[in-house]
């Protein structure tokens, strides 16, 4: 079909594209509907008129293709949500569902409840997904009796959370949604609001103190589901929480990479769930262009990261560090280079990491530097870049890299189908090597810039640019488009 | 006359009533003798030198003063004249600078030179003349004329804000060309363009005087921009190709175009919530001469006064203009899309760089440069539309491919929303409290808000919405603040009746709905 459509309109493509083909191509390619002050060009057209029928076109390729994530068939309306939610889903451009949206929802909402397992990629809509079902799962009539409780790895994702759901649900009236987060809940009242998003940590002191209801909790979510399940404090915690919560609640767990031994665990935690799962090569975001610099040194990397500002359009980007003194020093350069730039790692507690984040999610500060501490979940749309300034490593000794912080990190970009770059440095042997297995983890193919021309590399990360958005796909956002 | 008199030294020379009694004077016994007449006379005598010295005195003084006076103005003059002499001395040293340069054009100024000559051929024959009543006739009829039963009381007031640019088009059009007929001084290429050039030779004498000369203009450039927006398009990309050649030839060129170029990008990204970096692109390195009408809508004819005013400026220059203007498009797809309101520093800047004397020519700037990308990345702004379902219909509206495949549909409303709130973000700008003059007033956001909301219920598309939307969230205040009430009539017909008689009910169009909720509620706004 696209082949058709090409020759049957060839002479008419150019206009959007390359303009020579006419000085004025929109109106005369059909009279009957261009507005009036243009019809009056049309008679010394001669090129263009010839074309009196329109050809109909297949919808693009990607959204008939079932097997890309973002592939739906049905609308939002279709599922069956409150009005209101649907006004706040178009409020922030939620215009028709995703795959994970469109698969996990039914099977999310139906009745009797059920567990579930979700595995989607990066940046494909896990959030709004599960913020729909408990959206339409609590009683608005009870505002003050806690319903749903959604527990997330940190504080920053918690509180992120919270936003989604106050952002989806702004036309949903009573509705309370309380972070559980250290600090922010009142020793005095204890919880009031019928949905909780928090760190196992704080829930679980706000059970001991009697001051969560949870005896009519109806649903509970764990992103970043591996993640929370295999690190030996986060895990522990989120048995015991479970341990006191109703028998018959149902439990949804997202993620976007579930190693085997983690998936195993999480069956036993949501026992007879839905399971919705990926193969590893299918977890790279495809909208996301992978490339790596090759830099002659360590002490390079510096001017080299200031260098690629220029190579393309950047929106906000993310550089990741493994230590906060590089954190630093790459903080104090960029400054100096007119960025404003916000570095947050764990170095700072609590509230003033709230307003750093803040910060860059408002676009005041448009670089973040940071430790694996925002790997994940963190979703601001506009971030075009992500760069690793340093491979990431784990296991005794760092010797092992890490696919799966590898693969959050890069996903703070190309969110909903969007195009994003990530860079990854290498400059030794060593971390030439780690990012090789990475790539061949995830069957990917890395694609080398030369730090010398800056002509020639400018013309690469374009084209490279250009073919990577051929591929993405799109869902909207619901964090950071807040009214 | 004595009191005129200037003051006395000491006061004994003349019978002072205060030094003596009165009565002892009037009553002494030789108040009539001759002695005391002589006396009398003698110190009256005295008196009277005194004075006449003293005003001698005064008015030497005044001549001196005078003199001195006379010796600084010379002495200014002479200034003046010196550093007239070395401005001219400059200017000439620049002139002979240029000779020299000009050496090197002919070999690659063949390659804007056909570009320059189509452009106003076809236009006279087709745009000029005919378009302008039909702008009156879009603007004041169509919106209402078209849709009667559906608000009748928005119609009172609309209008109103419809005609103010209609009507007075098409009256001071003819007004304000005719004087200007008698002096068309202007030595472009074509004779033809006649129509043309009396438009804009009105427009750049109009500069100077206040905004109300320059307004009723809008319409006719409106007109017939498009078309010759896209010409100017092809003739930057030529442009772009040129100084890739140039580049080829001169390494050093090829080194500073790029690092600029990088260095351009760079900053436009940088851009956030606080003041605005002002790229400063300076031209050290020689690059050839073009004629920057290549890339105007309409041709100008030197002024007097502004610092460029030269028939042809260096390539480099209106490249980097270029380059900026390409980085800024750039952010608004990219940025913008995902995040309308980072829209806004982006228009800030450019606000202040094509308001700046010194990126301007002739006195008026080359922001034509970025309307000619703009017109070609979102031509809904411009009155064109068409149906997301054809080929030629996606073309039309401006939806994009890569690679010969047509972007996502997610993938093009992103650009689309970027792109709305990129052209409000620099439309709505406030140069009321700004010297400068503003490079694109707010009627360019009302005539495409118009276009948009002009179309016949049966061709409303979902990017129209979808721009619509963007050019109005976030931007209803500066609108508001721009036209008053004649706005409220416009958001009420945009937020409410246009998405109520369109066919479909998309959620595009449900989300114009939803805008006009999310300013009920967070102002309490009423369109009543």
């Amino acid at each position: 079909m696209a082949d058709l459509a090409s020759r049957i309109t060839k002479p008419d493509e150019a206009p959007a594209a390359a303009p020579e083909a006419a000085p004025a191509p929109a109106p005369a390619s059909e009279e009957p509907k261009a507005p009036e002050n243009e019809t009056s060009i049309e008679e010394s057209q001669s090129n263009l008129v010839k074309n009196e029928y329109e050809v109909e076109i297949k919808l693009s390729d990607l959204q008939n293709d079932t097997e890309s994530p973002l592939y739906s068939v049905s609308s939002f309306e279709e599922l069956g949500l409150p009005e209101a939610v649907n006004r706040g889903l178009l409020a922030i451009n939620f215009k028709k569902p995703s795959k994970v949206q469109e698969k996990c929802l039914p099977l999310m909402l139906s009745d009797p409840p059920r567990n579930m397992i979700a595995q989607s990629q990066s940046g494909t809509g896990k959030t709004a997904a599960f913020v729909l079902t408990v959206l339409s799962r609590i009683d608005l009539s009870k505002p003050h009796q806690p319903q749903a409780l959604l527990l997330a790895p940190s504080r920053e994702l918690a509180r992120q959370i919270q936003t989604v759901i106050q952002t989806i649900g702004q036309f949903c009236e009573n509705l309370i949604v309380e972070a559980a987060i250290p600090g922010a809940i009142s020793r005095e009242t204890g919880v009031r609001g019928s949905v909780v998003v928090g760190t196992p940590g704080t829930v679980m002191d706000l059970c001991k103190r009697r001051q969560f209801d949870t005896s009519q909790l109806k649903v509970l979510v764990i992103d970043e589901a591996d993640n929370m399940l295999d690190q030996q404090g986060l895990g522990d915690q989120c048995v015991r929480v479970k341990s006191l919560l109703p028998k018959t609640i149902q439990i949804l767990l997202f993620s976007a990479t579930f190693p085997d031994k983690v998936l195993r665990f999480a069956e036993r935690f949501a026992p007879n769930a839905n399971q919705m799962k990926l193969k590893h090569k299918e977890l790279t975001v495809k909208g996301i262009s992978q490339m790596f610099m090759d830099c002659p040194t360590e002490k390079d990397k510096y001017d080299i990261l200031c260098k690629l500002y220029g190579l393309m359009t950047i929106g906000s980007s993310v550089i990741f560090v493994r230590t906060r003194e590089t954190a630093n020093e790459i903080q104090k350069r960029m400054e100096a280079d007119g960025h404003k730039v916000s570095a947050l790692h764990g170095a700072y507690e609590g509230q003033s990491r709230d307003v750093l984040l803040d910060e860059f999610r408002s676009g005041r500060s448009k670089v973040l530097i940071t430790t694996n501490v925002l790997a994940r979940g963190i979703d601001v749309s506009s971030v075009s870049m992500v760069i690793n300034y340093d491979i990431p490593m784990k296991g005794p000794g760092e010797r092992e890299p890490d696919a799966e912080t590898y693969l959050h990190r890069i996903g703070r970009t190309g969110r909903f189908g969007r195009v994003g770059v990530s860079i990854s440095f290498v400059h030794d042997r060593r971390s030439y090597e780690a990012l090789s297995q990475i790539a061949q983890f995830y069957g990917i193919d890395l694609i080398q810039l030369d730090p010398n021309d800056l002509d020639d590399t400018e013309r690469k990360v374009q084209e490279v640019i250009k073919s990577s958005r051929a591929q993405a796909e799109y869902v909207p956002s619901a964090t950071d488009s807040a009214v | 006359m004595a009191g005129s008199s200037p003051a006395r030294p000491n006061g004994n020379q003349w019978a002072s009533p205060s030094s003596r009694s009165v009565i002892s004077d009037i009553l002494a016994g030789d108040r009539n003798s001759e002695a005391r007449h002589r006396l009398l006379i003698e110190a009256a005598r005295r008196e009277h030198e005194r004075v006449r010295e003293e005003a001698e005195r005064v008015y030497q003084e005044h001549l001196w003063r005078q003199e001195q006076e006379r010796l600084i103005e010379e002495r200014k003059k002479e200034e003046d004249r010196i550093r007239q002499e070395e401005q001219l001395a400059a200017e000439r040293r620049k002139i002979n600078a240029l000779k020299a340069k000009k050496v090197e054009i002919p070999p690659v100024l063949p390659d804007p030179e056909p570009v320059k000559a189509p452009p106003p051929a076809p236009k006279p024959a087709s745009t000029p003349t005919p378009s302008q009543p039909l702008a009156t006739q879009l603007n004041g009829s169509s919106l209402f004329g078209k849709t009667p039963d559906t608000q009748a009381a928005s119609a009172s007031a609309a209008p109103k804000g419809f005609g103010a640019f209609g009507q007075t088009s098409t009256s001071a059009q003819p007004a304000t060309a005719a004087p200007k007929q008698t002096t068309p001084p202007i030595a472009a290429s074509s004779s033809p363009a006649v129509n043309n050039l009396l438009g804009n030779s009105t427009q750049v004498n109009g500069v100077t005087a206040p905004a109300t000369v320059a307004k009723p203009q809008a319409p006719a450039p409106a007109q017939q921009g498009p078309d010759r927006l896209t010409v100017i398009h092809k003739n930057l990309k030529l442009l772009r190709k040129s100084m890739l050649d140039q580049a080829k030839a001169n390494p050093a060129l090829k080194s500073r175009m790029g690092d600029m170029r990088r260095e351009i990008r760079k900053c436009v990204g940088q851009l956030t919530g606080g003041g605005a970096g002002v790229n400063r692109a300076r031209n050290r390195v020689q690059s050839q001469l073009v004629d920057p009408n290549t890339f105007l809508v309409e041709p100008r004819a030197p002024v007097q006064g502004p610092t460029n005013n030269d028939p042809q400026i260096p390539s480099l220059f209106i490249y980097l203009l270029n380059v900026f203007a390409k980085a800024t498009i750039s952010q608004f797809i990219n940025e913008g899309g995902p995040r309308p309101e980072t829209t806004d520093p982006v228009g800030v800047c450019i606000a202040a760089i094509f308001s700046d004397p010194a990126f301007a020519w002739r006195g008026a700037s080359l922001i034509d440069i970025l309307f000619a990308k703009f017109r070609v990345v979102c031509p809904v702004l411009w009155g064109y539309r068409g149906s997301e379902k054809t080929e030629q219909g996606r073309a039309r509206i401006g939806w994009w491919k890569e690679n010969g495949r047509w972007v996502t549909e997610q993938a093009h409303f992103d650009r689309m929303t970027g792109l709305g709130a990129g052209f409000a973000a620099i439309s709505l700008r406030n140069f009321g409290s700004s010297k400068k003059q503003n490079p694109y007033p707010p009627r360019h956001y009302w005539a495409a808000m118009a276009k948009i909301i002009n179309t016949p219920s049966a061709e409303i598309s979902n990017t129209q919405c979808v721009v619509l939307k963007a050019m109005i969230q976030n931007y209803e205040e500066k609108f508001i603040h721009a036209y008053g009430t004649a706005a409220l009539a416009a958001l009420r017909t945009a937020l409410v009746e246009f998405p109520a008689r369109a066919p479909v009910k998309s959620s595009a169009v449900n989300s114009l709905q939803v805008v006009y909720d999310l300013l009920r509620k967070s102002t309490g706004l009423v369109l009543g």
